[in-house]
């Protein structure tokens, strides 16, 4: 069997309508499957990435249909970077949840893994998507997964996190369809590159009216303020490896869809300022709500928030540097945000409270989770030597490149924000007076692998980003680079 | 040897003494110091003029031992060593041991990085190394309100450290160079060309040498952190934001000289006001590590307006003071701690009489507070004499010079609190039981104390390295002597003979006094109070350590209601309340959410036109 961009989204959707089958046969099947799934796309990728870094973008051609009449994949040295990304986070995801919900039997745990393991097959459908409409299909596969491990846990505050996403996500739905629509009347098209290939010829307005819906509707997924307020919610509520998921899988995909949208579809030249000021809003809202949370998990999804406007100013500015910056910084929240919210999620099993209160002085109870929890922190907030620093710096720079000193300054005092909430933490598991001293749960050895990992990819790709920084480097250009994209598409025999 | 060993070293001693711990808690201190000594040793043999050069995501990281690394690196690593032969004592039996010498090390390790840095990209790493891992020792002992007290040091030093970064990335704009000779080729630092490239750069190492109004952060931090490490927070950390400054005043000279005014008048008055403040505050604290801490503010004011003239004494004055501010407020410090360690508290009203409990204690207290003080024949003196010298004879700032005046003889109030108020005075009975403190603690302190002495005659030890810097960043270098300074009217004093004679003198009385006292004093106990019958109310002052200086508080009262820290606190208060108030966006209420993505597109569709032209 030849490795192809297709098995990204076969295998895992294969595996998800196979698993109920298979836990009738096995009884551990739901649990296992999706391991096996998960790491061979890891190795799809190993084979894939150096391949379209390589030999450039492929095109995957799906029932025989060419571009534009077929639906299509497409992966740029973009795409095939996120893809990457996705299938390793939601791999270390599940094996960092492997053993923890063995607590819960049954049923439950079934659907838990197909429901992750669709929202991870939608998100990497967004990701490797050639064609519009088909981008509107993934979206909704993964956004109503998302909502419904939301309100996994069939109590009120679940029901109203799942409400408050399918209210807004619905919102994204119609939103998304009638900007396809409009394109559609239009360039009569529903293939991206044949979509950019005639957007010259489109009337400004229905241009500008199109690109309206579809921003609105991708703002809303990749947390854009003010349509972000389901976040916090389905963060807080969602079983714990779904808030890293919806960190780690699903933001990833919708801030490609985003940056797909305004570069390829769109000119990034017009798009530019509505990015950096919603990003930069994003940021300024969400890390100052953060700060006034009394609750780990919000807290940490308020952060999550103030990250991805970050992303966003970086689309805005659109210089190389600046995506650069952009796509190494999707990385590291994909990975630091992970890491937090894992480790987070231990703390909160063991006091069984999510009020940051009652993280006092739990490292005594914790030594190691408490370690890697502070690591990740100094991580996002940026410190060097910490990878999370040469992401911001590039961002910073690419900034300084259009002399936008104002945007420099604004960044770097909301970091202070920022900064603020995530020491106090570290100074509350560290120093915090302890007030009860509940049963210990200590992290199962799966668990530990998971977070292990993500920790040493913190600390080596801060001493040594130069291990990836070429691929970055070639994503960024790749994405900058709109008729290369076109020709690539529509070249394809 | 190459340059990064020493760094390798002490970043490797972080991670072992880390994990160490766990296997056995008496180790942790013997294996930090002895990756410490081992940082030093390959300080030492690296050669100088090396170079060392990397190259990360394209940006040439640039490290280079010369003068000026060497001048700060041993400052640094001396300090650190000391401190840590000082911990192994100190920091016994305490908890978190793994975490403290980590912390530390990789501190040493930040400040060493900072100062053979030659590049600005690996100079801000280091920096921001040094200053998180700063954070965590400052917050060490036990949870004294991060919330508030550790979290501000954080802030401010943030906001220096962003400063810097503002400055560093439009630098790299502009001169698409982050090497710092070539900056200073290019004439970045000059405020012609980008005026707030040297201004941000200044501010943030104003807030690391504690500047008013940026040194809130400082006396709480330096009195709350554990006193060894309080001893290279202040000592060297300090010293970093100098050598930052040196480096913006090198660009400035290097680009043709514009700007001095920023420097000479605004900086050198800033640090004026720093001393003055720091002095008066530290006049009135009751606890001994609180007026440590103000007057390490203040001492670091005379480094800083030393340093703003420019002239060649002035910068001789900064580099000598740094040295010796590290040599004498180091080994204050470690008598705080040693006093802490000894008797339990270092509160003056709760304490007094240690001398005979602990005899050497107090003679490297006697001998770092005359130095700190600036008189004869002790080091301090030298650096007050030529930052006099320098106001006077070459900047002419003779207002400036009343402001130093005033503060360095206020001073005198204070160090004299500092020893009558732990060592002299009458002893209670409580503090019969102290012992003088451990060899591992008393002979670092004594080292430190052996520094101000020497200097005192000598200082030409000292004025070589700092002249070696001086020339070999193209700054002005004035003429200086093995042991003699000459004044301007050509007068010299020779300070061995000054030194030997004070010297001498002091033994001989010292002598005299032991023996004598043995014999002649008769002891009363401070209970011993006659109040001729009467009860004395609560509010009468029973114990002299109370209300220490209440005259001179008084006459100066008014000065007090200007505090700076309470501004902060307030705007960090009305932030706070602000930030709640916009966080009331997030209502939790559905409908709401649904109608703000409605709006939002409304908007959007209404205005499309002009916003995505």
């Amino acid at each position: 069997m030849v490795i192809s961009p297709v098995h990204y989204i076969v295998a895992p959707l294969a595996a998800a309508f196979l698993i109920p089958l298979l836990n009738k046969l096995y009884d551990d099947a739901a649990r296992v499957v999706p391991g096996i799934v998960l790491g061979y796309l890891v190795v799809v990728s190993a084979v894939l990435v150096p391949q379209v870094l390589h030999n450039g973008p492929i095109t995957e051609i799906i029932a025989g249909w060419r571009p534009p009449f077929g639906i299509n994949l497409v992966m740029t040295p973009f795409s095939a970077i996120l893809a990457l990304l996705v299938s390793f986070m939601a791999f270390v995801i599940w094996l960092y949840g492997f053993r923890f919900r063995r607590t819960l039997k049954g049923g439950v745990v079934m659907y838990y893994e197909i429901l992750q393991m669709m929202m991870t097959a939608g998100a990497l459908g967004i990701i490797l998507t050639g064609d519009l409409f088909n981008m509107f299909v993934f979206v909704e596969i993964a956004g109503i997964t998302a909502i419904s491990l939301a309100a996994f846990y069939r109590d009120r505050d679940g029901a109203e996190a799942g409400f408050k996403y399918m209210l807004l996500g619905s919102l994204a739905s119609v939103f998304l369809l009638l900007g396809i629509l409009l394109l559609y009347t239009q360039t009569h098209s529903l293939n991206m590159a044949q979509i950019a290939e005639r957007m010259p010829a489109v009337a400004q307005g229905v241009k500008i009216m199109a690109l309206i819906f579809l921003l609105v509707s991708l703002g809303i997924e990749a947390e854009m303020f003010p349509l972000n307020s389901w976040a916090p919610d389905a963060y807080s509520q969602a079983p714990s490896p779904t808030s890293a998921a919806f960190a780690a899988v699903l933001g990833v995909a919708a801030v490609y869809a985003l940056a797909r949208v305004s570069y390829t579809l769109f000119d990034a030249q017009s798009v530019s300022m509505f990015l950096m000021v919603m990003g930069f809003l994003t940021m300024f809202f969400a890390e100052t709500a953060a700060i006034a949370q009394t609750d780990l998990k919000r807290m940490l999804a308020y952060s999550s928030m103030g990250q991805m406007g970050l992303v966003m100013v970086a689309l805005g500015i659109g210089n190389e540097t600046a995506l650069f910056g952009a796509l190494f910084l999707i990385i590291n929240h994909a990975v630091i945000k992970a890491l937090l919210f894992m480790t987070g999620s231990y703390f909160i099993y063991n006091n069984n409270s999510k009020r940051l209160v009652a993280l006092n002085g739990i490292h005594k109870r914790l030594p190691y989770v408490s370690f890697l929890f502070s690591l990740g922190a100094l991580a996002i907030i940026g410190f060097p030597p910490f990878s999370g620093f040469w992401s911001k710096f590039y961002i910073l720079s690419g900034a300084a490149k259009r002399e936008l000193l104002p945007l420099i300054i604004g960044i770097l005092a909301i970091t202070i924000v920022e900064m603020t909430y995530y020491l106090r933490v570290i100074g509350r598991i560290y120093f915090g007076k302890e007030e009860t001293e509940p049963a210990s749960h200590k992290p199962s050895i799966n668990a530990l692998v998971a977070m292990t990992s993500l920790a040493v990819i913190i600390v080596v790709l801060g001493l040594y980003p130069d291990l990836i920084s070429g691929y970055l480097h070639k994503a960024s250009m790749f994405l900058l680079d709109k008729q290369a994209y076109i020709q690539n598409v529509l070249s394809v025999k | 040897m190459d340059i990064y060993v020493a760094l390798l070293i002490l970043f490797g001693g972080a991670l072992v003494a880390f994990f160490i711990d766990d296997l056995n808690r008496r180790w942790t201190g013997p294996v930090a110091l002895a990756f410490a000594l081992a940082a030093a040793v390959a300080f030492a043999l690296t050669p100088e003029g090396q170079h060392f050069r990397l190259s990360i995501l394209g940006f040439d990281l640039h490290w280079q031992q010369d003068a000026a690394a060497r001048f700060f690196g041993w400052i640094v690593l001396g300090l650190t060593v000391l401190a840590l032969i000082y911990s192994v004592k100190y920091m016994e039996g305490k908890a978190r041991l793994g975490y403290f010498y980590a912390a530390f090390l990789m501190s040493a390790g930040g400040m060493l990085g900072v100062s053979v840095s030659r590049d600005l990209i690996s100079f801000f790493v280091f920096w921001e190394i040094m200053t998180w891992t700063s954070f965590l020792l400052a917050i060490y002992n036990a949870y004294y309100g991060v919330e508030t007290k550790g979290i501000k040091y954080i802030i401010f030093s943030s906001i220096g450290a962003y400063a810097m970064l503002t400055a560093i990335v439009m630098a790299g704009h502009y001169y698409h160079t982050y090497d710092i000779a070539d900056l200073w080729q290019a004439g970045a630092f000059s405020f012609r060309n980008h005026w707030y490239i040297p201004a941000f750069l200044m501010l943030g190492f104003a807030v690391k040498a504690a500047v008013v109004p940026f040194h809130v952060w400082a006396p709480d931090v330096y009195a709350k952190t554990p006193m060894s490490f309080t001893t290279v927070f202040s000592g060297a950390m300090s010293k970093m934001g100098v050598l930052g400054l040196l480096m913006v005043l090198t660009g400035l000279y290097a680009g043709g000289g514009d700007g001095m005014f920023w420097f000479r008048w605004i900086l050198g008055w800033l640090g004026g006001i720093t001393a003055v403040v720091g002095t008066l505050q530290a006049i009135r604290q009751n606890d001994a590590k609180y007026l440590l801490a103000y007057s390490s503010v203040a001492q670091l004011g005379y480094i800083v307006t030393a340093l703003a003239t420019g002239t060649r004494l002035g910068l001789m004055a900064a580099l000598y003071l740094a040295v010796l501010h590290a040599a004498f407020k180091g080994a204050l410090f470690m008598v705080a701690g040693a006093v802490e360690k000894q008797a339990g508290t270092t509160d003056f009203r709760e304490i007094s009489g240690l001398i005979k409990r602990m005899p050497w204690t107090f003679f490297v207290a006697l001998v770092s507070v005359i130095s700190l003080a600036g008189v004869p024949p002790l080091g301090g003196f030298v650096g007050k004499w030529l930052l006099y010298e320098s106001l006077i004879t070459e900047t002419h700032s003779y207002f400036l010079v009343i402001v130093i005046f005033f503060s360095s003889t206020a001073a005198f109030l204070y160090a004299y609190r500092f020893l009558f108020g732990l060592f002299l005075g009458q002893a209670e009975e409580e503090i019969k039981q102290v012992k003088e403190a451990s060899w591992w603690m008393l002979l670092p302190m004594l080292v430190l104390a052996a520094v101000s002495i020497v200097t005192g005659m000598y200082p030409g030890l000292i004025f070589k390295p700092a002249a070696d810097v001086l020339a070999g960043w193209g700054l002005p270098v004035p003429d200086w002597h093995m042991s003699i300074l000459l004044n301007n009217w050509g007068n010299g004093v020779d300070l061995v003979t000054v030194g030997s004679t004070v010297g001498i003198v002091f033994v001989l009385v010292a002598i005299y006094i032991t023996l004598k006292g043995r014999k002649t004093t008769k002891w009363v106990s401070t209970k011993d109070i006659s109040t001729s019958g009467e009860i004395p109310s609560p509010q009468d002052n029973l114990t002299f350590q109370r209300g220490f200086f209440k005259p001179f508080e008084r006459a100066i009262g008014r000065l007090y209601d200007w505090d700076a820290n309470g501004i902060w606190e307030d705007l960090g208060a009305a932030l706070e309340a602000f930030f709640g108030f916009v966080r009331k966006i997030y209502t939790g209420n559905a409908q709401t959410y649904a109608l703000y993505v409605i709006v939002f597109l409304v908007i959007l569709l209404i205005f499309g036109a002009k916003i995505f032209s």
